[in-house]
């Protein structure tokens, strides 16, 4: 892996669950994130994918420091960012920016695109002298591939699509190193999303810029990310790169989530194995002993209950190597091939 | 053939002028079948649905031409009483959004016992009886105590399980599911389309599945119509159209996916905007974001031309399309 630019390491946030006014007391705690470790390499995609309730977007948001961590480190170049305040804190939030879901909610609709975009420079004026913001900002459009004579239109001029772009301009004035996005393009239509998804890989390469892209749908992490993360219920289950995840994924959760996944191929649905998981993701409020996946995991046996699984590398992979030696926090990891592997080459066209 | 719309219209007032949302929409269903109408928003794909249901908000909506033909009767020429006897009793729909679909203020059993004693003129005992009975159909774990707990105590994929009940009550010929498992979760979603579709087989219901997802498409319809500003563009059965699209938008829907079993370099990306329906351009209405756009797409509106017995697509040039 490339040198680290991010370092996460068993980071914890916990939302306390009180009861009474006068006296109030703890009675217990929402677990949103609970012991979650990764490595963001420089110029590099991690996707971290999950169902909702997983904690992905709490993750985002303590990456950008909106929500300090109960506990764990963040280290970006090697200092720890979840300690820092005032002007240090200041400096650090400069290269770390967001990009947010909804591109209706994000963008406040009082103000132009030009201030939109140009609010970062007010913050860090540092960034741009004042008599040269129209100019960047301008840039700044024009590189997300806006009109530059838009500067002075209001949000609600734009499609959904521009607007998330306007959030994308805004999240790279400051030209940080990193990107958070999270649900970039969920909230976008299909022909759409391919538009943003491209921009962002272009942006990528010309900025030089690490991502952490956190999404909902399998496909489009495959597609931009380098390396994944699967969650469930605050804690990373697998992680490794995009083939060691989707083409041998070891598991159980991870494969439910990809066999679950509709493929755009009708000739696949005959042959296709799913995997239906039973019941509903229990609550962060009253997490299951040992393996927080065996409540639904038809693998589960009782050593499931009383040990937590670490996420390393399985003992029976790490001998042999290959795609299937990756991080896996099963006791009864095992390989099992669910996407289908296209012997056709890449549909229409 | 169950259902059968024929040349449907339907405009809408809007400060901006006159939306045309639906603009000569044909498409049929039969029993045991399942047909996804696909469409990005605004292509008119629910409108049309909310007109074949009879609830369409009008005004400002109102149906300006066309016939939906459904056992032999165009709903369109019944009185509102009529109409009302045919909803929920011989079709029914279930949304998107489970949560606002529901009345917060009651429990699960009471709505799903309206159905029978509103239209069945059950008691409320009897009609209790039967809404564990639903429940217990559509899979929800303890029925008998869960039927008096009320929707917010309900997770997402169980609330849509409460919709599907609701819809199946009566035993419908047919079901209308707009965007069913948008909301849900990947893993949600497959228990509630499997469940779905083993209902159907069970009553041979006819299905109209609403949607915006190729990969939901292809999981489980048997054909296809595929909207674009108010009409439909491709119409084919759904091993064809994925195999070779015959009309560009269809094309360029599925080039600009990205694929869980492939990883691809670049994605594909239709030009432009959907059009804004106060001014839908002449011609072909997809003709500025088309690669294949000549002379006579701005000018003729291309009718939907056979492909093959089963198939037919809106685009004068649709031979090249399905060429690649």
């Amino acid at each position: 892996m490339a040198e680290p630019i991010l370092e996460v390491s068993d980071l914890v946030k916990h939302y306390p669950l009180t009861q009474g006014v006068v006296f109030r007391k703890q009675v217990g705690a929402v677990r949103a994130v609970d012991g979650v470790d990764f490595r963001l390499g420089r110029g590099e995609t991690l996707g971290i994918v999950g169902e909702s309730g997983c904690g992905k977007s709490t993750v985002a948001k303590m990456l950008v420091n909106l929500e300090r961590p109960t506990a764990g480190s963040i280290r970006y170049k090697g200092e720890d960012i979840t300690r820092l305040s005032g002007r240090a804190l200041k400096a650090v939030r400069r290269n770390i920016q967001m990009v947010f879901q909804d591109p209706y909610t994000s963008l406040n609709p009082r103000m132009t695109v030009g201030d939109i975009v140009g609010e970062p420079f007010d913050i860090h004026p540092e960034a741009a002298p004042k008599g040269d913001r129209r100019r960047k900002v301008q840039e700044l459009l024009d590189v997300v591939g806006l009109n530059p004579e838009y500067v002075n239109r209001y949000p609600h001029q734009f499609s959904g699509g521009q607007r998330q772009r306007i959030g994308i301009a805004r999240g790279l004035a400051l030209r940080p190193e990193v990107i958070v996005a999270d649900e970039p393009v969920s909230a976008l239509d299909v022909s759409v999303q391919a538009q943003v998804i491209n921009l962002m890989d272009r942006l990528q390469s010309e900025f030089d810029l690490s991502y952490v892209f956190i999404a909902h749908d399998l496909s489009i992490v495959r597609h931009i990310s380098n390396r994944v993360a699967v969650m469930y219920l605050g804690r990373i289950v697998e992680t490794g790169t995009d083939t060691e995840i989707y083409e041998h994924p070891t598991h159980p959760y991870t494969q439910a989530l990809l066999s679950a996944v509709p493929v755009p191929d009708p000739e696949a649905r005959e042959h296709r194995e799913r995997i239906i998981l039973s019941g509903d993701v229990p609550s962060p409020t009253d997490i299951p002993s040992g393996c927080r996946f065996r409540t639904r995991c038809w693998k589960a046996q009782e050593r499931c209950a009383r040990e937590v699984p670490a996420l390393a590398v399985p003992a029976w992979f790490r001998t042999e190597g290959g795609p299937a030696a990756h991080d896996s926090a099963c006791h009864f990891a095992a390989e099992k091939q669910v996407v289908p592997v296209e012997p056709h080459g890449s549909g229409p066209g | 053939m169950l259902l059968e719309v024929r040349d449907l219209h339907v405009e809408f007032r809007t400060r901006d002028g006159v939306a045309k949302a639906v603009n000569g929409v044909s498409y049929g269903v039969d029993a045991s079948e399942t047909l996804a109408v696909l469409g990005e928003s605004g292509s008119g794909k629910s409108v049309t649905a909310q007109a074949v249901m009879g609830i369409l908000d009008m005004p400002p909506g109102r149906i300006t031409g066309g016939e939906v033909v459904f056992r032999g009767r165009d709903l369109l020429q019944l009185k509102e009483d009529e109409r009302r006897k045919v909803r929920g009793a011989e079709m029914a729909m279930i949304f998107q959004d489970a949560l606002s679909s529901l009345n917060p203020v009651l429990t699960v059993g009471d709505q799903l016992g309206e159905m029978f004693t509103v239209h069945r003129g059950m008691s409320r005992k009897d009609a209790r009886a039967k809404a564990v009975e639903l429940m217990d159909r559509v899979r929800i774990p303890a029925a008998r105590e869960r039927v008096k707990q009320y929707p917010h105590q309900f997770s997402g994929g169980m609330r849509q399980r409460i919709m599907i009940a609701m819809a199946l009550a009566l035993e419908p010929a047919l079901i209308i599911a707009d965007e069913p498992t948008t909301a849900l979760d990947v893993t949600v979603q497959a228990q509630v389309m499997d469940l779905l579709a083993d209902l159907q087989r069970e009553y041979h219901m006819g299905l109209i599945l609403i949607t915006h997802d190729l990969g939901v498409v292809a999981d489980v319809a048997d054909r296809i119509a595929v909207m674009y500003a108010g009409r439909i563009v491709e119409s084919a059965p759904v091993h064809d159209i994925y195999k070779a699209p015959a009309h560009p938008y269809t094309r360029g829907l599925l080039e600009s996916i990205p694929r869980l079993d492939l990883k691809g370099r670049e994605l594909y990306a239709i030009k432009g905007l959907p059009p804004n329906l106060t001014q839908i351009p002449p011609g072909c209405a997809f003709h500025p974001r088309c690669p294949l756009a000549r002379d006579v797409c701005r000018t003729d509106e291309p009718p939907l031309y056979e492909v093959s017995a089963t198939r037919g697509s809106a685009c004068h040039f649709w031979r090249e399309c399905l060429d690649g």
